[in-house]
């Protein structure tokens, strides 16, 4: 019975330390952008205080987000969200699938890990944006290119992360499933999978922030939808406000999805 | 005292020959795995000269690339692209390991800092740093160099940072107490037992800031100036020289390894974490 209360008041004090900690974590968060937006403001006063630089103020927060209604009204956030959002999810998608693959391959095969080494090494430190004129000969001046780019950005990632997950891998398990009988989709399936998610969404996390940074330059050719285009138009066009509102829904976006994965992370994580 | 000693001497030819022996096999690997893919590479490149539709683009396969570059490397466009894009990936990644590493050890020390810090850093590090560049040409007013310095270097900060943080996170508060105690000033602390305890670290994360400052710095150098590893693609771009535009990406990826490799070893010196380097 006491024993009871104890774990109902234990589990009180616990869901109560929950609030706290989320509550305190809340007030952290509203603060920090607040003082963001501080510094930004008064960043921006102090330069347009200087006469030349007068047309500057549009940077300032306040025309900004005062930029931000008549964006959404004509649809240019959303249309640029959803086209981005599109040639991301699919070049991620594709850098996944083949990927995680060669990463199980790289963890198992000794030999294929060796020889992939340099190749791969060589592959993966070409800056992605350079193979933008090859792409756009193969794909036209598309969106089938920016997500070939995202996803060649992304592979490299998704591989080495997947390969060290394999890893550490403990090999004692493969042979107790051998024992017991286990075939090799068995083994891929009830061991290597839920071993490595864990790794394979680190890789996925890594994945994401390169392939956000090549989102952009990718999009400033050739297509005329996307962050990028929407940054490069509000450029173009001098509407200084709308480039720093589309800054901002970048910076939203990224930071939304990049919680996405930590919180994925945290789902599977099996390391203590 | 002479026994240890001449029992290391036994030791030390066997480590040195079992070290000579997986080097060699890493140079070994490394050549095998490289033909591999210049086979596929050249099979690719036969195969595009074989379809007469795509004939025109059969200079994209290794052998006219191969020749592109010595032909590139009398004109000279090799070296003035590497000392353009060299000296404005150093300057970048200078600026950002200099804000930084302050930046991160105030994250890992103060935990007002590190809590206020988290929400408006995570946002500014997930703006795709390329949509700075407009904002970069207006306040640099079209000065490129410092404009392109300016993205490298807010794209590679946050690795820095973060990574420092994380390191001071793993540093044990037992040894400021003992160092306390023993009279350090705060000067010493930081000199003696900070900055090494998180050099491993912040090297790790200069090798995470050098992969996003490379790509960076491509893009950066595709749109206004005419000099670096950038406009090197973006010229043999515009001349249609497909033999030169491969010879490009082969530069870019074999300098991107060879500075890679060079901050791995780095990192290798820093260690004394045991066993644990991912």
């Amino acid at each position: 019975m006491s024993g009871a209360t104890q774990t109902m008041q234990a589990n009180e004090s616990n869901t109560s330390m929950m609030f706290k900690s989320t509550g305190r974590e809340l007030v952290n968060f509203v603060a920090g952008l607040l003082i963001l937006f501080v510094v930004w403001y008064l960043g921006i006063e102090w330069i347009a205080s200087d006469p030349d630089k007068a047309n500057f103020a549009d940077f300032g927060p306040i025309p900004a987000f005062n930029a931000f209604p008549w964006l959404w009204e004509d649809g240019i956030i959303q249309d640029a969200v959803t086209a981005s959002g599109y040639r991301l999810g699919l070049g991620l998608l594709i850098a996944i699938a083949i990927g995680v693959p060669i990463g199980i391959i790289m963890g198992t095969s000794k030999r294929f890990r060796e020889y992939s080494n340099a190749p791969f090494q060589l592959m993966r430190m070409v800056s992605p944006m350079s193979w933008e004129p090859i792409a756009v000969l193969a794909f036209g001046l598309a969106g089938a290119t920016v997500v070939f780019l995202v996803a060649i950005a992304a592979v490299w990632p998704i591989i080495f992360a997947t390969a060290a997950g394999l890893a550490k891998v403990d090999p004692a398990w493969f042979k107790v499933a051998r024992n017991l009988g286990a075939s090799r989709w068995h083994m891929l399936t009830q061991i290597i999978i839920p071993a490595i998610a864990y790794d394979v969404l680190t890789g996925v996390r890594l994945a994401l922030g390169v392939a956000w940074i090549v989102l952009v330059p990718a999009e400033f050719l050739g297509v005329s939808e996307g962050l990028g285009y929407a940054v490069q138009d509000a450029k173009e066009s001098l509407s200084y406000d709308s480039l720093m509102a589309m800054i901002l829904v970048i910076g939203t976006v990224g930071y939304l999805l990049d919680g996405l994965c930590v919180l994925a992370l945290k789902r599977y994580s099996w390391h203590k | 005292m002479s026994n240890g000693a001449a029992h290391a001497d036994a030791i030390a030819p066997a480590v040195k020959t079992g070290e000579l022996h997986a080097v060699w096999r890493r140079i070994f690997n490394g050549v095998v795995g490289l033909t591999i893919l210049f086979v596929l590479w050249w099979l690719g490149g036969y195969a595009l000269s074989a379809n007469p539709t795509t004939a025109s683009f059969a200079d994209f396969g290794p052998i006219p690339t191969f020749h592109a570059i010595p032909e590139l490397w009398e004109e000279g466009k090799i070296q003035s692209a590497i000392s353009a894009s060299g000296y404005r990936l150093g300057m970048g990644l200078l600026i950002a390991f200099m804000i930084g590493v302050p930046l991160g050890i105030l994250m890992g020390r103060s935990k007002r800092f590190r809590e206020l810090s988290n929400s408006p850093f995570q946002f500014l590090r997930m703006v795709s740093p390329l949509s700075w560049m407009p904002l970069a040409v207006l306040i640099f007013i079209a000065a490129w160099d410092q404009s392109i310095i300016f993205l490298i270097a807010i794209a590679s900060v946050w690795p820095i940072a973060y990574a420092t943080a994380a390191g001071l996170a793993k540093v044990d508060p037992a040894w400021f107490k003992v160092a306390r105690n023993l009279g350090a000033s705060r000067w010493h602390m930081l000199v003696t037992i900070t900055i090494p305890a998180i050099a491993f670290d912040i090297s790790t994360g200069t090798r995470l800031a050098l992969g996003v400052a490379w790509v960076v710095i491509v893009p950066a150098e595709l749109l206004g100036v005419t000099s670096g590893l950038g406009y090197l693609i973006k010229d043999a771009r515009e001349t249609l020289s497909y033999n030169e535009l491969s010879a490009a990406v082969l530069i870019i990826g074999l300098i991107g390894w060879f500075l890679d490799s060079l901050v791995a070893m780095i990192i290798k010196r820093f260690n004394w974490h045991k066993g644990n380097e991912a």
